[in-house]
């Protein structure tokens, strides 16, 4: 067996015991960029846009995302690989959510005081599309590389049962 | 592995109490010593101050030769294993054990190599991805060693690791420790109040009482011949017996009996003619006989051996004393028996040490 093979051979054994924090760490820095996107998508002064049922079904999912998101962190952090659909999901849910509600918000405006007001400026929208992303981006990873191991791990156990 | 020299070691805390007096120690590489005392006696003090958790108040402590005495604990290379394990309850046993050397920044794969054989030797493959809380008391205290030996430290310390555990875990882990020190060849200094421990388990026993040493020697050393009376009474279960005796002609007088001495007991006793010694009897260092006569208590049947305990004297009115006889005995209360000394052995009363012949 060459120092290569060695070598891998022993960072397969290591996951055994160890937990893939890549993995949980990516999902808990995308929970943290999706609450950057949550605090500051209503932060603008638009009378009431945004006061329609979307801003409940809103709420609702980023409630959901932060909680689906933490218990697919612990999940794949024990190597489990049923986490990693529903993070797949949720990684690219956050792609579908950038065309809905900030898009829509960034191309209306409303007339307060007979004077047309943008409900989202560039800089804001520019700002909760980057957060999303992030969010996504990290959700996406963490699902690929938590699957990536898993498959690697499982690999590995199954040559040495057969040993 | 490492030497350890400890030159004149003395502890005072801040409010003036002194913990140590005057330690001296040379322990040799891949030796295992046993501190032994009763609670107080500053055993634990004394490992605290070599593994630099206690500052030393005066004196010196070598490793390997190099002066550590005022070296920061992280610097020493000693690894020290608690009473209380210690583990960090939220993680598994294998991150318990990496831990220190993830600490160090080591690389990930040697650590994985050092943990893997640690839990090799010490029969915890099994349980490398448990909590704590999963395992049993003898469990955790082999990963709180593993922990220990991953870091491959110079020195080795124990503060009465096996104090937790029930009576069939002790001696089993305490079995293990040996063929650990065995398997490692390590330098260790381990702390007990036990003297079942310390026998087993020590090539030497430090023996001591209120900060002071009162003995090292072999386990067998201190059992045969014990320094001072503080030396018998402790090291031995059941623990000796004493009985004052007046030295008179060739004759050992006690209030409840008199012994005819022997050639070699008349010299050893000659300056003590007309004095009052203290007369040692091991439990064990009896059997049924005639040198004198007890009144029966109670007995305890040990399978090969009776217990037997009882007062000196027909009436039963002389001190406590407390006799190991072979066989199953079935004595009763109230009951005489005659018993004879198979080994003396002889304390000054006034100075509580041996009377011995000079060498």
């Amino acid at each position: 067996m060459t120092q290569t093979q060695e070598l891998q051979q022993v960072k397969c054994d290591r996951m055994r015991y160890t937990k893939d924090k890549f993995s949980a760490n990516l999902v808990l820095v995308a929970i943290v960029f999706d609450a950057l996107y949550f605090v500051s998508i209503y932060q603008s002064d638009v009378g009431s846009y945004y006061y329609t049922w979307l801003i409940g079904a809103s709420i609702i999912y980023n409630l959901l995302f932060m909680l689906l998101g933490f218990l697919a962190s612990e999940g794949v952090k024990s190597r489990k690989s049923t986490y990693t659909l529903p993070l797949l999901l949720l990684g690219v849910m956050q792609f579908v959510r950038m065309v809905y509600l900030p898009a829509k918000a960034h191309a209306a405006s409303v007339e307060i005081s007979g004077e047309t007001i943008a409900v989202m400026e560039d800089g804001q929208y520019i700002y909760v599309l980057v957060c999303l992303a992030i969010s996504g981006v990290c959700c996406l990873v963490a699902a690929v590389a938590s699957y990536l191991n898993n498959k690697k791990l499982a690999a590995y156990l199954a040559s040495i049962e057969k040993d | 592995m490492a030497e350890l020299s400890l030159q004149h070691l003395e502890k005072v805390y801040d409010n003036k109490v002194q913990a140590v007096y005057d330690f001296n120690l040379d322990v040799k590489d891949g030796e295992l010593i046993v501190l032994v005392g009763p609670s107080g006696c500053g055993k634990s003090t004394t490992l605290r101050m070599v593994a630099g958790l206690e500052d030393i108040t005066h004196g010196r402590m070598l490793l390997n030769g190099k002066d550590v005495t005022a070296a920061p604990a992280k610097d020493r290379d000693i690894a020290m294993v608690f009473q209380s394990y210690a583990l960090y309850g939220h993680m598994t046993v294998y991150e318990n054990m990496a831990f220190s050397l993830v600490l160090r920044k080591e690389d990930p794969n040697l650590i994985h190599k050092k943990v893997l054989a640690a839990a090799e030797i010490l029969g915890l493959m099994e349980q490398l991805n448990k909590k704590p809380s999963q395992l049993s008391g003898g469990q955790r205290q082999r990963v709180a060693m593993g922990r220990s030996i991953v870091r491959n430290p110079q020195l080795f310390l124990f503060d009465e690791p096996l104090s937790n555990l029930d009576a069939k875990l002790r001696s089993s882990t305490r079995r293990e420790i040996l063929l650990l020190h065995k398997r490692l060849n390590a330098t260790m200094l381990y702390v007990t109040h036990d003297q079942t421990e310390a026998l087993t388990l020590a090539d030497r026993i430090v023996c001591m009482s209120m900060g002071h040493v009162q003995q090292i020697g072999t386990p067998l050393e201190l059992y045969d011949t014990p320094a001072n009376l503080f030396v018998a009474s402790f090291i031995g279960l059941p623990p000796m017996n004493f009985i004052d005796v007046t030295v008179k002609g060739d004759q050992l007088v006690a209030a409840d009996f008199t012994l005819t001495m022997d050639a070699a007991e008349k010299k050893l006793l000659a300056p003590y003619q007309g004095r009052v010694v203290v007369l040692g009897v091991r439990p064990e260092g009896t059997c049924v006989g005639k040198d004198f006569e007890m009144k029966v208590q109670s007995n305890e049947n040990l399978g090969m051996n009776t217990l037997v305990y009882g007062h000196l004297g027909r009436d039963g009115k002389g001190e406590r004393i407390t006799c190991k006889l072979n066989g199953w005995c079935n004595y009763k209360n109230g009951d005489v028996v005659s018993i004879s000394i198979t080994k003396k052995y002889f304390f000054d009363k006034e100075t509580t040490a041996a009377i011995r012949m000079e060498e």
